[in-house]
């Protein structure tokens, strides 16, 4: 099997994401403030109770907020754009033409779509809440660096699977599209989802404990929170093996029912009209 | 219970039938009702025949087509496309074959018609050089030199229809499915890409499956044609067969300076409309053979026209139809 088709599922699929400069710069400015509101308000709730032990500390707390403010278009937030539109237009019966395995050209191109919008706005992000930050004094504001070189390289490697785990839950909302011929369903369910669900909204560290290991375990965990509590070197539950662990079991399992299901939605895939 | 893949026919059909379960009220405990799509149709094509595929709105055309191509499991029966059966080998398949939908694009909105046979050739993982012949091919029968590097959305119809042929035959298909591929073109653009099937089919051998609500997509190019209609094959023959057992009348008009005047017709014709100033008669040739005809009234007074024709092909399938309460 060549991978050439993968490849330029891929290619394609992220130079469409790169092209949206405009969308960069306007992501990044609602990032910032976004950003910035939170900060405030960790601030004010970190100094109005200075006693209480928290999970995270207060520049841990920002840390957290910036990176998963630089990683939100990382997020499972709907349908792969182009099929969402081919399901609309019911050109997706020309997907099911092309002599490759759906779920690796779909995946490749959900993948590309994901890290071509996240990298350039997490490197632009990452530079000014860092560095620049820094520059102008705003250091105790600032994205603060990785634990340690190994916290670092581990946090690489876990991101890694976070943006594979997130391109697989964009699997799920594309069989959704192909089935409801809509992405609108994708979007109402994975926007929700997504954000509450990855600590986007709330660190999850700083959940109730009780509730805290279910949020761990579920799949969302895996994408952006995982690899920025091992950026932090913050504790997880049964250390950082059980973090990777977690994110390897979600990939596995949604990889191999998402087959089936894909499987079973293509052999009853029934495209009006033409 | 295979079929022996035949060495002569690129496609082979038996007994298929393809039901779709609906469910009707839309929910969740709503009744479900079957729809029969495809009632059991048989049929083949031999290596490089175009065979036309037409029928009403709703006979099953398009059920026949999408199983053909892979992307629909039927509910019983066997298809042999290429000695493969499209379903269960879906992507040594679909490899094999080209594929035209009218109605939808394959081609990228957003990239330029080079751009895009570009993803189709890694795509079909076609080798550099027998892509740029072929590209140099298509580009040249269908004539696309000037619109190569425009994007797909700038183009007309027209211009996008041949470059969606183009696409179709990147990858040398043995096959090419055509499914309502003149639907809203100007008469030129359906004059090229008749004429482009025609040269396809000819010099290269490719086997055509063409469906079409037009019938002079049929006439021109077809030398067979398959009628489906309620999910059952109806005809399946040559169009001029199709003529002579249909609606094998002719039409003689006649056109006075004067109010036409009465007259006795011989067996075989009878007036079918009468206006101030011309005259209609439709009749069977093997009754009263045209010059016999033409003799008989060839002397009526204030005679200043006539014209013998045969009904169009858009009326004979019509009546065809209407025959088969299709």
């Amino acid at each position: 099997m060549s991978l050439r088709p993968y490849l330029t599922a891929f290619g394609l699929q992220w130079k469409i994401g790169l092209r949206y400069r405009i969308a960069v710069v306007a992501g990044l400015v609602a990032q910032m403030w976004f950003g910035a509101v939170t900060l405030m308000a960790y601030a004010s709730v970190y100094h109005a109770a200075p006693d209480v032990q928290a999970p995270l500390s207060l520049r841990q707390a920002m840390t957290y907020t910036w990176i998963q403010q630089s990683l939100f278009t990382l997020l499972p937030l709907g349908c792969l754009p182009a099929i969402g539109d081919a399901a609309r237009t019911g050109a997706i019966v020309y997907d099911l033409l092309r002599p490759v395995d759906m779920w690796n050209w779909w995946l490749s191109a959900s993948l590309a779509r994901l890290l071509g919008n996240a990298v350039p706005r997490a490197v632009l992000l990452a530079c000014v809440a860092g560095p620049l930050a820094m520059l102008v004094g705003l250091g105790a504001w600032s994205l603060a660096g990785p634990a340690s070189l190994i916290s670092a390289a581990l946090a690489l490697l876990s991101i890694t699977l976070g943006a594979l785990l997130s391109a697989t839950i964009v699997m799920w909302w594309n069989i959704l599209t192909a089935r409801t011929l809509s992405p609108l369903g994708s979007y109402a369910v994975g926007t929700p989802l997504a954000v509450l669900l990855s600590g986007m909204l709330l660190p999850l560290p700083l959940y109730p404990d009780w509730i805290r290991p279910f949020l761990l375990a579920q799949p969302f965990a895996g994408i952006t929170d995982i690899p920025i509590r091992i950026y932090l070197g913050t504790p997880i539950p049964g250390g950082v093996a059980t973090g990777l662990g977690l994110q390897i079991f979600w990939l596995t399992a949604l990889t191999l029912l998402g087959r089936l299901w894909m499987r079973q939605t293509v052999n009853r895939l029934e495209v009006q009209g033409a | 219970m295979q079929t022996p893949p035949s060495l002569t026919d690129a496609i082979t059909v038996s007994n298929l039938r393809k039901t779709y379960r609906i469910r009707e009220g839309g929910s969740w405990r709503g009744k479900t009702r079957d729809i029969v799509a495809l009632d059991g149709i048989s049929f083949s094509v031999p290596k490089g025949q175009i065979a036309g595929f037409i029928g009403p709105n709703g006979a099953g055309k398009s059920t026949a087509i999408k199983i053909l191509s892979g992307i629909l499991r039927p509910t019983s029966g066997e298809v042999q496309v290429n000695g493969l059966v499209p379903w269960t080998n879906r992507i040594a398949h679909v490899a094999r074959i080209g594929v035209v939908f009218g109605q939808r694009t394959q081609l990228w909105w957003d990239l330029s018609v080079a751009e895009g046979l570009a993803l189709l050739r890694d795509i079909y993982g076609v080798e550099p050089e027998r892509f740029a012949r072929n590209r140099a091919r298509l580009a040249d029968a269908l004539d696309l030199g000037g619109i190569m590097d425009q994007s797909v959305r700038q183009l007309s119809l027209g211009q996008r229809m041949r470059a969606e042929i183009a696409a179709s035959l990147i990858h040398d298909p043995d096959i090419l499915i055509l499914d309502e591929p003149t639907i809203g073109l100007d008469a030129p653009s359906k004059l090229a890409v008749r004429a482009f099937v025609h040269e396809l089919c000819r010099d290269r051998g490719t086997t055509v499956l063409l469906t079409t609500h037009d019938m002079h997509d049929i006439e021109a190019l077809a030398e067979r044609v398959i009628v489906i209609g309620h999910g059952r094959i109806l005809a399946d023959s040559p169009f001029e067969d199709l003529r002579t057992t249909t609606l094998s009348e002719r039409i003689l008009e006649l056109d006075f300076h004067d109010t036409p005047p009465e007259l006795t017709l011989p067996a075989g014709a009878h007036e079918t409309a009468r206006e101030p100033h011309s005259l209609t008669i439709t009749f069977d040739p093997h009754q009263i053979p045209a010059p016999a005809l033409v003799a008989h009234v060839g002397h009526l007074p204030g005679l200043d026209d006539l014209r013998i024709s045969r009904p169009s092909i858009d009326e004979i399938i019509t009546r065809f139809y209407a025959d088969h309460a299709a």
